[in-house]
């Protein structure tokens, strides 16, 4: 591929993201599942604001010249880690929608998720102790890495949690694969990038492979809210015949 | 490194893992009801005869004739997807997913040919994704109407 179609290919993608980004928020907006979904509406507008509206701006302002490029390097991974807090906060909140008729798992979860941020940051440390002279060259991807490759663990559990209580919520499990994608693309982007020492991998792979999971994403999403139909509350039969006395009584 | 190539290695099969699980999703749609029954007989497909070959006898018929039935009706279904009763002539993100979805199950029902492994569990894949297939041409067949018409009181009025 020449580098003029690549970076095509790139663009195409990358704006392809923002318009499928607008498109969840519209259609959670115009459906008003916003409430039932705050947590996705809450990511995805982050993501939309940090990647799609705040990344650009910066990258206007202080463009990626030899002498004001650290400022673009040091906002794009610190919005990472924002963007991976959010995430995992968004599988917290799955993980919750999950369990809602098992409180006692729930509160188990709830005490395994609690010390999920910290182990992370402990590993990360102990990469940080290593890699203190490069801070954003090598210890950021890994410490984006690792972030990354626990909520896909944390996903993976959530996944095989929702098959085994048997939870009869497809949209749930259309949300979690999409997350599922977007995880594992990011988590095998970074490991990649490490590998490489982002030489090879950051011309030819990464413009395409994140993105491309990032729109997979947010269309398996937008799937899960269009096409999967509202659980609608079903009355329990005590409640069908207490409704039906009320209106003979009427 | 070794962490960075493990964690790439697990990631790349949880990206496949995940999409094939996003595949068995959308084939779990339901519909109203089985309308792939009347595309099944307009159309003489047998992907129900290679399913019904093995709840009887728990193996599908000989490789190279499953494999033709199976290929025959795959093109007959993905033709009428695009063109049957379909306005805008092209396939759904879903369909696209679900096309590239049975090439890949196909090819590992070839490969598993080769190695002598069973080759059971990719039939009967197979079989239901042209069943959804078969259903949603069903489905949009049934819904389409000429304006008010019904497809008979279109062709009494012509």
């Amino acid at each position: 591929m020449t580098l003029m179609s690549e970076k095509i290919l790139a663009y195409a993608l990358q704006y392809g993201i923002y318009i499928l980004e607008v498109v969840v928020c519209v259609l959670l907006a115009s459906r008003g599942r916003w409430r039932q979904h705050k947590g996705l509406s809450l990511y995805v507008t982050l993501l939309f604001a940090l990647d799609g509206v705040a990344r650009p701006a910066v990258f206007n302002y202080f463009g990626v010249s030899s002498v004001r490029s650290h400022q673009y390097y040091y906002f794009y991974w610190l919005t990472d880690v924002v963007l991976a807090v959010g995430a995992f906060l968004l599988t917290c909140s799955f993980f919750r929608r999950a369990c809602k008729h098992e409180e006692k798992l729930w509160r188990f979860v709830r005490v395994m998720l609690f010390f999920v941020p910290p182990l992370v940051v402990a590993i990360s440390v102990l990469a940080l102790s290593r890699n203190y002279d490069h801070l954003f060259t090598k210890f950021m991807p890994e410490f984006s890495q690792n972030l990354y490759f626990s909520c896909l663990v944390l996903n993976t559990l959530l996944y095989l949690m929702i098959q085994q209580l048997a939870v009869d919520d497809d949209e749930l499990g259309l949300l979690v694969c999409g997350m599922g994608v977007q995880f594992a693309g990011e988590a095998a982007g970074l490991a990649l990038f490490n590998l490489t020492s982002g030489d090879s991998f950051a011309r030819v792979l990464a413009p395409v492979l994140l993105p491309a999971c990032t729109l997979g994403m947010l269309l398996i999403w937008i799937y899960a809210v269009v096409k999967v139909p509202e659980a609608v509350p079903v009355r329990s039969l005590a409640g069908r015949q207490a409704a039906m006395a009320e209106a003979i009584s009427d | 490194m070794f962490i960075a190539a493990l964690i790439l290695i697990l990631s790349v099969a949880l990206l496949f893992f995940y999409l094939q699980a996003t595949c068995q999703k959308v084939l779990r749609r339901e519909f109203t009801q089985e309308f792939f029954q009347s595309i099944v007989n307009a159309n003489r497909l047998e992907f129900p005869a290679v399913r019904k070959a093995i709840e009887d006898f728990g193996s599908p018929v000989e490789y190279p004739r499953l494999m033709l039935m199976l290929k025959c009706d795959f093109l007959s279904l993905t033709y009428l997807l695009k063109n049957a009763a379909n306005v805008n002539q092209r396939y759904s993100h879903e369909e696209h997913l679900l096309i590239l979805y049975f090439r890949l199950v196909f090819a590992s029902l070839m490969v598993r040919h080769w190695l002598k492994l069973r080759e059971t569990p990719a039939a009967l894949k197979l079989a239901s994704i042209l069943q959804y297939f078969a259903n949603v041409v069903g489905e949009r067949v049934n819904t389409v109407r000429f304006g008010n018409l019904t497809a008979s009181d279109y062709l009494l009025n012509l």
